[in-house]
């Protein structure tokens, strides 16, 4: 188990309401530093997690305009990140959060640290993975780039260029061609 | 509220869609009622949407049959749960926009074979409809291919095999069982050549992946045409209800129908509302259950059923399952794309016929590896790099034609569900006979996966189930061998018509939905023709 007192305070399992409450600037600054922390601690990004920012936000912005208002988990994220810094130092705050956790992922979250995990950090994952379009994968034997992943979007209708590792028959079997 | 309409249609999906627009584009002021059951759930809405990336979670989940609404009787489980959407829109708001033509000889099953039945009509009588259907779902396919014959090209060009396709097309070829071989017609020595799945991309498909909920209507929703419809200053008398189940098809006559009465869902009132001509698309489960339900001194057993054949030959698709493991995966590969690009047509032929056709097709996720789900759980870069280079699953699938049979039969049950409508009984049983072909081809698919080197870890047939259900108020010839005639008209009916996969008399080993939109294509010239 992680955390302090804020961590660890007991909460229903349920969104924490927050009909009609909204996101301040410093807030969502403050939940970019989680999302930035995920690509640094898996490297999973080429560069860094700014190329995905925009798309972030429009998460956001779903996410809290609109019922059920996430606002409340943002919010409680915050404490949570704010205690873990304080007692770990910010660099193995996110460490302890990703990787040590100790928050069943499966069980319904009743605690403050458990919302942050469930309803705010396993979900900037899916997003960074998903948006990020998985693209870090697949050179560790010479091998081509991945290009995709289920739920990237991107690509062109006309697309010239594959939007996946796309297979090449071999031109030389003639097998192929019509008798 | 108005109560007098030219059509009434029952049914708010793909064929009810199509009718619409194309006797509102022929004629603009022609009243037209859709009356939906089900809900009316947004698409293309972008909390949905991150909802579904982030949680996993789909709007229209809860429109699914749940067990108590919908079972099944006979010597095996025929899964009616989570495979129809109950909504505006229809089916289409969850379908994989898989579209593919029967071949030819599904139009004379019963001729070939001596089983099933034959439809009224022949490939040659609707191939202009399919070109007019690939056209309007923008299908995507590959112009060289000869599985079908064809007078049109695809609108647009084919998506790629991905790489993780790559030892599965080498593993056929070495078997002889190519993608690009088989004898179309047993004798012709002319090959067969197919391999890439012809997909609707509709409107402006991305080439992504979160096809279960497009966020930008990219994959082909009927709820979108019937937006376009509401929304065109043109169509004045074109309406659509929604939350209400039609639970009787009144007749004035044995002939002629004058009304059909629904329930507002929200209000509770009943409503009953005039056509000059009721056309029911509601699919192969409700369409019976209507019919029988919709009893009077015309029609003691409900119209069309005075042969007790509504609701029988219900055919569906046994879905064959082989999957293979490799121990190590070196290049990282996964399907990079959330549907299948690869597929065979080799088995689907007038020869293989007798046995049941196959339709084979790489499954559309494997190989793959939930990379997010590793790292919520805590893995480390270097443990999943692990996982992603180390063991790999494969997955190849088939879907088995199946045979009409007068004993398969769809009916209601007491009570009704919670949109209104009976609930669904389906009984349904497979003969020892089909139970071996259904394993003989499993063989097939087995050897495949041994080709490409890998384990067999998992061989089976899954159970039959209601996702491609067709035959319930099959088309033919005579009241005594069918319920509708070749225009998918009740028969002994003036204005009652059936555009649903109910009216198949067999339901070939492909995906029914773009030759159900072809008929109604087909439905459509012929009402213009006809009023």
């Amino acid at each position: 188990m992680i955390g302090g007192s804020v961590c660890n305070e007991k909460l229903s399992a349920g969104l924490i309401f927050a009909e009609g409450q909204h996101l301040t600037h410093q807030n969502k600054e403050a939940l970019w530093d989680i999302f930035e922390a995920i690509g640094k601690n898996w490297s999973n990004t080429i560069y860094n997690s700014n190329n995905q920012r925009s798309s972030w936000y429009e998460m956001l912005k779903a996410k809290t305009e609109n019922a059920p208002n996430y606002a409340g988990e943002y919010v409680n994220a915050i404490y949570v990140l704010n205690e873990l810094y304080e007692m770990y130092g910010k660099e193995d705050a996110f460490k302890k959060l990703f990787f040590e956790s100790g928050i069943d992922n499966d069980a319904p979250p009743t605690t403050r640290l458990a919302h942050c995990k469930i309803y705010v950090v396993n979900e900037f994952i899916r997003m960074q993975i998903t948006a990020g379009g998985f693209k870090s994968w697949g050179t560790k034997n010479g091998g081509e780039q991945a290009k995709n992943y289920h739920g990237f979007l991107g690509g062109t209708r006309y697309n010239r260029l594959s939007r996946v590792r796309a297979y090449e028959p071999d031109t030389d079997n003639l097998k192929n061609d019509n008798t | 509220m108005k109560k007098q309409f030219d059509y009434v249609i029952v049914g708010g999906g793909v064929a009810a869609a199509t009718i619409a627009k194309g006797l509102l584009e022929h004629k603009n002021d022609t009243s037209i009622l859709i009356l939906e059951a089900g809900p009316e759930i947004v698409a293309k809405d972008r909390r949905f949407w991150w909802d579904y990336i982030t949680r996993g979670e789909r709007p229209y989940t809860f429109t699914y049959d749940q067990k108590w609404e919908a079972d099944s009787t006979g010597n095996i489980d025929y899964q009616t749960d989570g495979v129809r959407v109950k909504a505006y829109g229809g089916s289409t708001m969850h379908w994989g926009a898989w579209c593919l033509r029967f071949r030819p000889e599904d139009f004379n099953l019963f001729t070939n074979t001596g089983e099933g039945a034959d439809w009224p009509i022949d490939y040659e009588d609707l191939e202009k409809y399919y070109n007019d259907a690939e056209a309007y779902l923008s299908v995507c396919g590959d112009n060289d291919a000869n599985w079908i014959p064809r007078s049109k090209p695809y609108s647009v060009p084919p998506f790629q095999w991905t790489a993780a396709d790559g030892e599965m097309i080498e593993a056929w070829e070495q078997l002889d069982v190519v993608y690009q071989d088989g004898d179309m017609d047993p004798g012709t020595k002319s090959k067969i050549k197919s391999g890439k799945m012809p997909i609707a991309r509709y409107r402006k498909c991305m080439t992504t992946g979160t096809c279960k909920y497009c966020p930008i209507g990219g994959r082909f929703n009927a709820q979108y045409v019937l937006d376009d419809l509401k929304g065109d200053v043109r169509f004045v008398n074109f309406e659509v209800r929604v939350n209400s189940p039609v639970h009787k098809v009144n007749a004035e006559s044995k002939a002629n129908m004058d009304s059909v009465t629904y329930t507002d869902n929200l209000t509770g009132e009943e409503h009953t509302v005039c056509g000059d001509t009721v056309i029911l698309a509601s699919g192969a489960y409700n369409v019976p259950k209507l019919l029988r339900a919709s009893k009077s001194k015309h029609w003691k057993d409900g119209i069309g059923n005075d042969n007790d054949l509504v609701g029988r030959f219900v055919v569906s698709h046994s879905m064959l399952n082989v999957v293979g493991k490799a121990k190590s995966n070196p290049n990282g590969w996964f399907q990079e794309y959330d549907f299948p690009t690869l597929m065979s047509h080799s088995y689907n032929t007038k020869e293989h016929q007798k046995k049941g056709k196959i339709f084979m097709f790489k499954n559309r996720t494997t190989p793959n590896t939930d990379i997010a789900k590793l790292m919520i759980e805590g893995k480390t870069r270097e443990e999943i790099d692990e996982i992603v280079y180390g063991e790999m699953t494969v997955n190849i699938q088939a879907f088995l034609e199946e045979k009409g049979k007068y004993s398969n039969r769809l009916e209601s049950k007491p009570g009704v569900d919670r949109f209104g409508l009976p609930q669904t009984t389906v009984h349904f049983s497979r003969t020892d006979e089909e139970m071996k072909n259904a394993n003989d081809r499993l063989k097939l698919l087995e050897q495949i996966i041994e080709k490409m080197g890998l384990e067999v870890t998992s061989s089976r047939v899954d159970k039959p189930g209601g996702h491609h259900t067709t035959g319930t108020a099959r088309m033919g010839t005579s009241p005594e061998n069918s319920v509708t005639d070749k225009y998918m008209k009740v028969h002994e009916t003036n204005n009652l018509y059936v555009c649903s996969n109910a009216a198949f008399p067999t339901g070939s080993a492909v995906n029914p939905t773009l030759t159900l939109t072809a008929m109604a294509f087909r439905l459509v010239e012929h009402l213009i023709e006809k009023n």
